[in-house]
């Protein structure tokens, strides 16, 4: 098989992807990770066949990062690898361009097999696509029988042209150009903690329940679960005592390939930015859920969607800025992230969805679990991720502060729900196993 | 199985505190349970550094290029003045700004700042030498370096976690004292020492120093104008 032949050898980054590599520093790195706990251990040998077996379908993950005179560019990795690495526990560490290092890693620990991605080469739905084939390819090495079902991809066929388009050019298309106002949120920064720290906590909750509990505010999961952390946060920014308060509000990605027919697997995501103004007056639980769930429903539509799309491929179409070189402009976008990027948001919360496998692999996959790496300022993100009855929620980021996180689960162990939690902090492991960490 | 008393949440076999709020897990029923396999994995990595040895190369190259074309360019078109080395002097003053900061990344930012000073020093030695100008560079050139980089050094060790409020004072202090001692250099060049206007100057330093350290040594106060000019 000679899967990479129609493969071209060097392509451009879609609009989501320049932004994730002109932030790029050296601290920080737009990161993901998805893991799957499986209900045995992990037989590394199995895994890695599994990955060799798995990559040469998706050429759009074997890329290096280059930068050219005016934009940076994927370019065909034909080195060996990824190597399954043994986890570590500080994830998502930041890549390095000028290293050559891969963009996508896969680390083994006991049940769990995990997979990080450089948020520039595919969204987390894209991902998924991989990590599900993936998943099934190891367990067929195993000795399992996995159909080619549920978005599983065959890996005997060859990559098909439309999984690495740029979605984002295909539709934009729309008359109009929006842009919408972002006015500066309330930042959810704290302490950093030391370089290459991240703290991860993870709560599991049952979906039914959590699904009764949303269902009894007239909500869907996703929306009840971004207005607990809203309120989470503003509860943080009341503790704080400012004088005047600001608007907290959070960047929540939404999959187009719903709204826009497309099998890409690289970037397909827009922002839409549930906010409360606590300068208005103090919200319940109930009128927050409101909030969001308007907002949702408002703004995700196609064709407002579509006008969002056209502006931002529109930006890098303007000639005066092409010509520009490419240090001077990431450098640039970097100052503009700065400055309106990240002030608009005072988190990220991510929901993938639910994991749908095949019936022949739901038994060997206890959870999944999904985590944020921290992509610019310190400050904690939230992602969630679900497979069969438990709903994964992860806090991630670099600051030593854990009291969204805490305000977060006890809300939900307030609306009765049954709350396990776990976390990769150092005062988390009992004494003696923490005195032969450091 | 433990919960946490304070936020009711389960916590893993062997915590040994809650990861929400760090009470500590004290169940004699259930004690944390040390042999049970931790969720994260205990060993650490970290990634390299990002290097900056090539960016250091480049621009030593091209401070190097600058200077020899310049010279050459002295030597065979425009002899005379050797004017050459004062470009020749600024690169290597460019150099010592740009290169060194990227390769001595744990050096302390003092160290680093010496060396910038050194090179202003130097720099102004060599276009003293080239003028002969002996009398201006020993009455004033080096004095009022010497005198600015003693300042100058002194506030950036002991502005270190400093408060904003400490620092203010710091570079006014350090403002008032560098100003004293440029119009005491100037009038010994020129002939006698008349403090005037230095002392005016640091009059108004001083007098804006103290405010600040009134409301810095009174917590309550301090705590009154963080509320107030909060941003
Ligand atoms: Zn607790």
């Amino acid at each position: 098989m000679e899967p990479c032949a129609s493969q071209p050898s060097w392509y451009h980054l879609d609009n989501a992807a320049m932004m994730y590599s002109a932030i790029q520093r050296g601290n920080y790195s737009a990161l993901y990770r998805f893991s799957a706990v499986m209900t045995d251990p992990v037989d590394p040998q199995c895994l890695q066949r599994a990955i060799d077996k798995t990559l040469p379908r998706f050429p759009g993950f074997q890329v290096k990062i280059r930068r050219g005179f005016f934009w940076y560019y994927f370019e065909r990795d034909d080195g060996p690898g990824p190597v399954l690495q043994r986890d570590i526990r500080n994830p998502c560490q930041p890549v390095r361009f000028q290293n050559h290092d891969k963009l996508i890693r896969f680390f083994y620990y006991e049940k769990r097999i995990s997979m990080e991605v450089f948020h520039a080469l595919a969204d987390g739905g894209g991902a998924l696509v991989l990590f599900k084939t993936l998943l099934a390819v190891y367990l067929r090495e195993m000795g399992h029988a996995v159909p080619n079902t549920h978005g599983i991809l065959d890996v005997t066929q060859p990559p098909q042209p439309e999984e690495w388009e740029d979605a984002y050019a295909r539709y934009a298309h729309s008359r109009v150009h929006l842009s919408m106002s972002e006015p500066k949120a309330y930042a959810c920064t704290g302490t950093p903690e030391p370089f290459y720290t991240l703290n991860v906590t993870m709560g599991f909750v049952s979906v039914r329940e959590l699904h009764a509990a949303a269902k009894g505010h007239g909500a869907s999961i996703t929306e009840y679960l971004a207005a607990i952390l809203l309120q989470s946060i503003l509860i943080r920014q009341r503790r704080e005592g400012h004088r005047r308060e600001l608007p907290v509000s959070l960047a929540a990605p939404i999959n187009l390939r719903p709204y826009f027919p497309s099998t890409t697997l690289r970037n397909f995501i827009l922002t839409v930015r549930p906010s409360i103004n606590p300068e208005l007056g103090d919200y319940t639980l109930d009128e927050i859920i409101a909030q969001v769930h308007h907002h949702m429903r408002l703004h995700i539509t196609r064709q407002e969607m579509q006008a969002v799309i056209t502006k931002n491929v529109s930006l890098q179409h303007i000639l005066p800025l092409q010509l520009v070189p490419s240090p001077v402009k990431n450098f640039a976008m970097d100052l503009g992230y700065r400055i309106a990027g990240s002030r608009p948001y005072s988190t990220t919360f991510t929901n993938p969805g639910i994991f749908q496998v095949p019936e022949e692999m739901e038994s060997l996959i206890h959870h999944m679990e999904v985590v944020l790496g921290q992509s610019y300022t310190p400050r904690v993100n939230c992602a969630a991720i679900s497979f069969g009855d438990i709903m994964e929620i992860t806090f991630a980021g670099t600051v030593r502060e854990s009291d969204v996180e805490r305000e977060f689960f006890r809300t939900l162990v307030r609306e009765g729900l049954h709350v396990k939690v776990t976390s990769n902090r150092k005062e988390c492991v009992p004494c003696h196993t923490a005195s032969t960490v450091e | 199985m433990s919960y946490c008393v304070n936020c009711g949440v389960e916590l893993d076999r062997d915590a040994a505190a809650c990861p929400l709020c760090q009470t500590p897990v004290i169940n004699p029923v259930c004690p944390p349970d040390p042999q049970a396999i931790p969720n994260f994995p205990m060993e650490r990595q970290e990634v390299e550094p990002v290097d900056h040895r090539e960016l250091a190369i480049l621009l030593s190259a091209m401070t190097v290029c600058t200077g020899v074309c310049c010279g050459l360019l002295n030597f065979v078109l425009w002899r005379g003045v050797p004017w050459s080395l004062f470009v020749v002097g600024a690169c290597a003053v460019l150099w010592v700004w740009l290169v060194p900061p990227l390769l001595l990344r744990r050096a302390p930012s003092a160290v680093l700042l010496l060396l910038d000073l050194l090179a202003v020093g130097g720099l102004l030695v060599l276009i003293g030498t080239v003028l002969q100008g002996s009398v201006w560079l020993s009455g004033i050139a080096l004095p009022v370096w010497a005198g600015f980089s003693l300042i100058l050094l002194t506030i950036w060790m002991a502005a270190k976690n400093r408060s904003f409020l400490s620092r203010a004072m710091l570079i006014l202090g350090g403002l008032a004292l560098f100003l004293v001692w440029l119009e005491f250099i100037i009038d010994r060049f020129l002939g006698t020492y008349r403090p005037m206007w230095s002392l005016i100057a640091a009059a108004v330093a001083v007098t804006l120093m103290l405010p600040l350290a009134v409301v810095r040594t009174r917590p309550n106060l301090r705590r009154q104008v963080r509320r107030r000019f909060h941003f």
